[in-house]
């Protein structure tokens, strides 16, 4: 099933045109988009507001003062291609959205029906650049069963029920963000270095977060274009010395990169406000853990200190225990103001009350660490499922010790690792748990009773059907040993489960106008996800690194 | 949505399409945007899938339109049906059955049968273990929070699953074995008939509960078209106790039914059948009545009368909005309510109304008398068709013709005649869907009016794109051949686009308010009436 096949009915391909048609993804695209407007008029959460006041700010003010207005809390924190977009589409707003409040530069946006569907508008459309990216990277496979592959990858990311929540519920221009990463994605797949430096700077210009990222995408670019490993005997080791870097390319893509980075922010150096900018981009005064925990670690580790509270509480035997290990302070116990905080993302000294506090430095070592091993086969052997396999890799250790991390950085995890699973199947259980998991973290985000049922059968819809086309286009490995069979089990079996958690959660939330006992279990429905949706994503992030560190097959390329 | 690639990538394709298919012909779909999406449900072993993918994304996009807003949103203290519905689950819910019909009749007082009334007992009852505040007696008026919104939107979804649903995929399943449909073209048809924005514009966007009707209705269709008359008028007399205008079903359904127990023109009739049928109307009818019965004779009998004068309500004129019927239309032109009294407008709207139903009813009756071979041209299906299209044709003619009819009435013939894309050509293709784009357009004013302008542009193109109105090569909306037809279809939908350029961009005149409304009534009078006559002409022809 899995084969490439061979160059004749490749020939064959080309001349029907049925066949290729069908690769299309436009007709996806375009079903999804009538999904998005009916959504359009629903629900969005303060970052509509937060983009809107972006929109005033780029429009009424000069560029220089971009950065350091702040007549709403919603001040721009985001790199300066990001403003330069708002720039532009501020200034194609139609006289009667302007009517509307849309571009009123006010401490709290008043705004009607025209506002929104211009900006919903805006994220459906900007939502192109991933079509297109995406539709590039199946035109430019080498055989039709790469094609196939490539197309259940494309659907599958424009698609994405994260999108879906996070874009066109929610409100935020992902779409556009991972478009971009697509193409720096799919410009390594063709050994394009020169653009995927481009394009990746310009990302970075875009939405920060993405420096997460950035540690793979140098190193696949250093070890792939500017190194040279090869020894050449006939040289002087000085020679060899010397070539070891390729000069040409390392200036060229140097060029580039700075010279991107340096186009964007140049109005800034012009103003020498890059030390304010930078504070805004890198706010280091908020918590752990943000208002609805994400699905990593540091949730489970919160978990655990609320758990030993409450044994810590009830059952005097574990006292003496529990603080000779842990040695903290007993009076805070007592306090009634630290009753809830681990679940909000309250900026205090105090965030955990019996285990050790975590400080931003642990977390970005952590990070680092992670990231680190996931670096060092990807300059070994720099193929591009080797890169993939690092992004998503680095994208795991960040979202998993990361300082402060949104639920919605999980597509950055997501985005990369879809490249890479149509490779081998036996990377579809990590990334079922992956994405199921993933995207039902994400529901807590959208909160409303109205969109309780898109998101919910969206995702099932999404994850049945693509479950079912991954397993069916995905290479079976030549040398198959046979799936952990009672592994995959318990894995399916914990997908399911997913399933018990969002009944128990929305029963919470069904019934809490009901019995008052409820309403005071708000953070509990939170917990379960997360903590449950985080154990998901620690197991998935163990599997693939096994793949990764393990399974060398799965990243070698075949010619 | 969304489904992608086959694995029967490397056949070439026409073979893939044909395989296994009585019928050497590609699948009408086969260029539109439904059949690339559901195409690798072809396969034998996938289709089972394809259903419950369709079912869950026709869930998806009714409740994304249920997002929207609804009749009367935010209009104190009138409201409208939504309201409406929500006043008669807090009334059937706090009142004794007794009481129903007669409590503040001034304030959305019970106009639909008693089977609505149980519908709203039911879901009342479920509503308040949530949440006691909505349907509470009197202080729950006009309440309009969100959680109450969502829960209203839920049972009318949940009543579209558990009736019209299943209804529908058993008339598929049914009639696709009948006319040797491939499976493949059952379950685009699913999709596409699922996906018409007018029900689900009515039913989830507007709000009522016309698909519990139609459901039932559908159900005894299904019976009918098997042969088992006694089911079939069970589930018809359920349709009609649940919304009156299942009556505009019901001239065919007699004549149908009757005409079916003629064994032999003079001599034979069949009695025994006859009486069978008739006693299950009557305990059907007495069962459903039994809940009134309760009170006693003399409250039954008041019940009766009071729940026949709220059902039909004859006094109340010979049309009230704008709709597209011949009536309004022509009122343009002879002013009837100046012309005739209240009393003379029924009698002649009773006469014009049975001019109208009586050819299709008479016909089938005549087919059915002559056995089982209609005319020359006639095929094993016209046999099944028929039904179909004297359904369709009975409720156009009541439609367009009858007395006090509203604009969502439209629902009720357009359902059959939905059911002609089984016929699965181009040709029937093109006609259902422009029938139904039109009944979509007819309801504009009203949708507009409810703030569903989004919803309804959205489904309308979105309907018309899956069954590739939008592509050059194959559009279903046009046809290959007849230039009567695709000149109508051209000359209506630049009507309809020309309607709603002048709609957005201008409003109307100030001594006609109503004008845009008019032309709109006018523009889908004209077409209905074509459709109608186009039925007749079909019905003939089988």
């Amino acid at each position: 099933m899995g084969n490439d096949i061979d160059s004749t009915t490749r020939v064959e391909m080309k001349s029907t045109s049925v066949n290729t048609r069908e690769y299309s993804l436009w007709n996806i695209w375009i079903i999804s988009v009538f999904l998005k407007l009916l959504l359009s008029i629903g629900y969005h959460s303060t970052d509509f507001e937060v983009h809107r006041n972006w929109l005033a700010i780029t429009y009424n003010l000069p560029i220089n003062k971009w950065y350091i207005e702040k007549t709403s809390q919603w001040t721009l924190d985001y790199p300066p291609c990001f403003a330069y977009f708002e720039w532009v589409l501020s200034h194609l707003v139609p006289q009667f959205v302007k009517d509307d409040g849309c571009l009123k530069l006010v401490e709290k946006g008043q705004y009607g029906l025209p506002t929104i569907f211009y900006q919903r508008l805006t994220v459906i459309l900007s939502e192109f650049v991933l079509f297109y990216a995406l539709k590039w990277y199946i035109r430019s496979s080498k055989s039709q069963a790469e094609a196939r592959r490539a197309y259940v990858v494309g659907s599958s990311l424009i698609l994405s029920p994260g999108l879906l929540l996070i874009d066109h519920i929610h409100f935020q221009y992902n779409g556009m963000m991972y478009g971009l990463l697509v193409l720096v994605i799919n410009n390594a797949r063709l050994k394009n270095h020169l653009q995927c430096g481009f394009w990746f700077a310009l990302l970075l210009c875009f939405k920060h977060i993405y420096l997460y990222l950035a540690p793979a995408v140098f190193v696949f670019l250093l070890r792939d274009y500017c190194l040279n490993l090869k020894f050449n005997k006939r040289k002087s080791v000085f020679w060899n010395t010397l070539h070891l870097i390729n000069w040409m390319n390392s200036i060229k893509l140097g060029l580039i990169v700075v010279g991107t980075f340096g186009v964007c922010f140049a109005p800034f150096i012009y103003y020498q406000q890059i030390p304010q900018l930078l504070e805004r981009l890198f706010p280091f005064s908020r918590g752990l853990t943000h208002a609805y925990w994400a699905p990593n670690f540091w949730a489970i580790y919160s978990f655990t200190d609320r758990l030993l509270i409450l044994v810590y509480k009830n059952i005097p035997l574990s006292r003496i225990p529990l603080l000779s290990f842990f040695k903290f302070n007993e009076a805070l116990l007592s306090d009634p103001k630290f009753a809830n905080t681990s679940t909000r993302g309250i900026v205090g000294d105090i965030e955990f009350l019996i285990l050790p506090t975590i400080t931003p430095k642990l977390t970005f070592l952590l990070t680092l660490f992670y990231q680190i091993m996931a670096l060092i086969p990807l300059f070994i052997q720099p193929t591009f499922y080797r890169f993939v396999g690092s992004l998503g890799l680095c994208g795991f250790a960040s979202f998993l010790f990361g300082w402060h991390v949104h639920e919605k950085a999980i597509l950055l995890v997501i985005f990369p690792i879809s490249f890479l699973i149509v490779n081998d199947t036996r990377l579809l259980t990590p990334f079922n748990l992956l994405v199921s998991c993933g995207y039902v973290s994400l529901f807590p985000l959208i909160y409303t009773s109205s969109e309780w049922l898109i998101k919910v059968l969206y995702t099932f819809l999404w994850y049945v059907i693509y479950t079912y086309n991954f397993r069916n286009v995905t290479k079976i490995p030549k040398h198959n040993k046979g799936h952990d069979l009672i592994l995959d089990r318990f894995i399916n079996l914990y997908i399911l489960g997913l399933l018990v958690v969002v009944g128990v959660t929305s029963c919470i939330d069904l019934f809490e106008t009901k019995f008052e006992v409820l309403k005071r279990l708000e953070f509990l429905k939170l917990i379960i996800i997360s903590v449950y949706c985080g154990f998901g994503v620690i197991g998935s992030w163990n599997g693939f690194s096994w793949a990764f560190f393990v399974n060398d097959s799965i990243f070698t390329e075949k010619s | 949505m969304a489904k992608k690639k086959s694995s029967t990538k490397y056949k070439p394709k026409p073979v893939n399409v044909v395989s296994k298919s009585p019928v050497a012909k590609p699948s009408p779909f086969v260029d539109a945007p439904v059949f690339e999406l559901l195409h690798n449900f072809q396969k034998a072993p996938d289709q089972w899938a394809a259903r419950y993918i369709i079912i869950i994304t026709a869930i998806i996009i009714r409740s994304a339109v249920g997002l929207g807003s609804f009749s009367g949103f935010q209009e104190n203290p009138i409201n409208g049906d939504f309201e409406a519905q929500r006043h008669w689950m807090e009334i059937t819910t706090h009142l004794p059955i007794n009481q129903w019909y007669f409590f503040d009749l001034q304030y959305w007082g019970l106009d639909y049968p008693p089977l609505t009334a149980y519908h709203s007992y039911l879901f009342g009852k479920l509503g308040t273990m949530l949440n006691s505040k909505w349907f509470e007696l009197g202080t729950s008026r006009g309440l309009e929070t969100v959680d109450l919104k969502n829960y209203m939107r839920f049972t009318s979804l949940i009543s579209e699953l558990v009736i019209l649903s299943p209804a529908l995929l058993g008339f598929i399943t049914f009639i696709g074995k009948k006319l040797n449909l491939r499976r493949i073209d059952q379950i685009l048809i699913t999709c596409i008939v699922m996906c018409q924005p007018a029900l689900i514009l009515i039913d989830h966007g507007h709000f009522q509960y016309n698909s519990v009707m139609l459901g039932f209705f559908l159900y005894s269709l299904v019976d009918l078209l098997k042969g088992n008359f006694t089911l079939s008028s069970i589930w018809f007399i359920s349709a009609i106790f649940f919304k009156q205008m299942a009556l505009y079903y019901a001239p065919f359904i007699f004549f149908f039914i009757l005409s079916k127990f003629v064994v032999n023109l003079i001599t034979k009739f069949n009695f025994a059948k006859l009486f069978s049928v008739g006693l299950t109307v009557l305990v059907t009818v007495l069962t459903l009545l039994s809940p009134l019965m309760l009170g006693g004779w003399n409250d039954m009998v008041t019940n009766l009368k009071q729940i026949l004068v709220r059902v039909f309500p004859f006094n109340r004129g010979l049309f009230e909005d704008k709709v597209a019927n011949f009536w309004c239309t022509t009122n343009l032109v002879v002013k009837y309510k100046q012309l005739f009294s209240n009393d003379q407008l029924t009698k002649i709207s009773l006469v014009f109304t049975l001019m109208s139903i009586a050819p299709p009813c008479l016909m089938v009756s005549y087919k059915n008398l002559m056995g089982s071979k209609f005319s020359k041209s006639s095929t094993s299906t016209s046999k099944y068709m028929s039904l179909v299209y004297g359904f369709a044709a009975t409720a156009w003619g009541f439609f367009l013709f009858s007395f006090q009819v509203h604009e969502k009435t439209v629902l009720v013939p357009l359902i059959p005649s939905t059911l002609l894309y089984c016929l699965n050509t181009s040709y029937y293709i093109s006609i259902t869907q422009w029938i139904n784009n039109v009944a979509t357009f007819s309801m504009f004013p009203l949708l507009k009016k409810d703030g569903l302008s989004l919803q309804y542009a959205v489904l309308l193109v979105m309907i018309n794109w899956l069954i590739g109105g939008f592509n050059w090569r194959g559009n279903l909306l046009f046809q290959k051949s007849s230039w009567f037809w695709n000149s109508v279809f051209a000359l209506s939908y630049l009507s309809i686009a020309a309607y709603h350029i002048i709609d957005f961009q201008f409003d109307p005149p100030a001594s006609y308010p109503d004008l845009w409304v008019i032309l709109n009534t006018t523009i889908s009078f004209g077409c209905f009436s074509l459709y109608y006559l186009w039925l007749n002409y079909e019905i003939y022809k089988l």
